[in-house]
């Protein structure tokens, strides 16, 4: 296995560590609360946060 | 052998997707389908902001220009009318003022240097490109202390954003819109000069196949596509676990909708989600071309000298500061805020063709 596939394979192992420790520290997900599929007509405003929002 | 290989990866974005969908949301493991397709789009067209903006000022070459004007067209004729219906859905609504205008011009100029902006970035280091590994991580660093810094920028001057559709309807308003761009591309047409070839395939087919997925991810999220705040998130969630950083005593990651993104899985986090689509569908598309033997190296055009690699991976650390300065990168502000009718979009576009001026020349002198 050459250098780039070494770099590219430790990249994604990183991101699957990273991905299953947060999964395991965060709050646990309730599916009673889950999100609609389908925002637009939902009735519900989006809870996300996007690179546009300034934390007030 | 090889086509066993061949399944593995698609066999692990499955068993990925129905584990979201199974314990976490079937909206995000959706959002995880239209992440890998915007990564699909981004890598199989080699769609770089970076570079279309590279090719304008260096070889005067505007095809670059016109894919992404035509995007921001396509983009613009869905989602103007999709947030004038739907009230649930949300604008890219970025604040204009200081922040605005030194994080874009900052960005344009990092971009050029670090070779990709966040989405650049993004489906290249899925496509294996040690460079664009490298930055990563540090992007997501700059992109944390931006945020953590984000309300001392604030405090020297911004206005609330201003959004086309609270003046207009949907029809004066992408009308607006497109009248901007066939301005910014007669300008760019003074600039090039006649005999010039406009349409190159590539750009076209990844124009059209971002703005549907831009507005797949606007219907399905509520709000407009975007990069950067997924990696501000990741880097928020390591700082605060490793006790090097109290979200509550700054007022961004404060803010109860922050809290809350910190709380939770960055598997619950609409950005987040996409972006490891970008990811997974870019790296798809890289093995895909490698068994159709298309050339596809991974290795960047020329090695780099250890200095060129410290100037890129500090660039992708400012690219990441200025980025959440500037309310989002080239998809997030420029992409999304022009789309869903923000100004603020308009002015980053202008600010960081500036900056990216700068950037070439930086470029060049480090020979790049």
């Amino acid at each position: 296995m050459d250098s780039k596939h070494k770099s590219a394979l430790l990249f994604w192992l990183l991101l699957a560590l990273f991905i299953a420790w947060d999964f395991k520290q965060s709050a646990a997900i309730d599916l009673r609360f889950e999100a609609p599929l389908i925002a637009a007509g939902s009735g519900k405003a989006s809870a996300g946060a996007h690179c546009a929002s300034v934390g007030r | 052998m090889a086509s066993l290989r061949g399944l593995a990866l698609p066999a692990i974005c499955s068993v990925f997707f129905l584990a979201v969908a199974a314990f976490v949301s079937i909206r995000q493991a959706v959002l995880f389908l239209v992440g890998i397709g915007l990564g699909s789009c981004l890598a199989a067209a080699r769609f770089g902001f970076t570079t279309g903006w590279r090719e304008l000022v260096r070889a005067r070459d505007p095809r670059g220009v016109f894919g992404q004007a035509l995007l921001l067209l396509l983009a613009s004729a869905m989602a103007l009318p999709l947030l004038s219906q739907f009230e649930e859905l949300q604008s890219a609504a970025g604040p204009i003022g200081v922040s605005l205008l030194v994080g874009a011009f900052v960005f344009g100029a990092s971009m050029q240097i670090a070779d990709g902006c966040g989405s650049g970035t993004l489906y290249k280091a899925g496509m294996g490109y040690a460079l664009n590994i490298g930055i990563l991580p540090l992007f997501a660093l700059g992109s944390f202390l931006g945020s953590v810094h984000l309300p001392f920028w604030l405090s020297l001057g911004s206005m609330s954003p201003i959004l086309l559709l609270d003046h207009f309807d949907a029809g004066f308003s992408f009308a607006l819109t497109a009248s901007f761009l066939i301005f910014l591309l007669l300008m760019v047409r003074l600039y090039v000069g006649p005999s010039r070839t406009w349409i190159k395939a590539n750009w076209v087919y990844g124009a059209v196949g971002l703005a549907i997925f831009a507005s797949i991810n606007l219907i399905l999220a509520g709000q407009a596509w975007g990069v950067v705040y997924g990696f501000g998130l990741w880097a928020a969630k390591l700082a605060t676990a490793s006790s090097l950083f109290d979200p509550s005593q700054n007022s961004f990651w404060g803010a109860a909708q922050h809290q809350e993104r910190l709380r939770e899985s960055v598997l619950l986090d609409v950005t987040s989600m996409t972006n490891i689509g970008i990811l997974a569908g870019a790296y798809l598309i890289q093995q895909w071309k490698q068994r159709k033997d298309v050339k596809a190296s991974t290795q960047q055009s020329q090695s780099l000298s250890a200095k060129q690699w410290a100037i890129a991976l500090l660039a992708g650390l400012i690219m990441g500061y200025s980025s959440r300065l500037a309310f989002g990168c080239n998809v997030g502000a420029m992409l999304s805020g022009i789309s869903t009718g923000s100004l603020h979009g308009w002015i980053w576009l202008c600010i960081a063709f500036c900056g990216t001026l700068i950037g070439i020349r930086l470029r060049e002198r480090y020979g790049f």
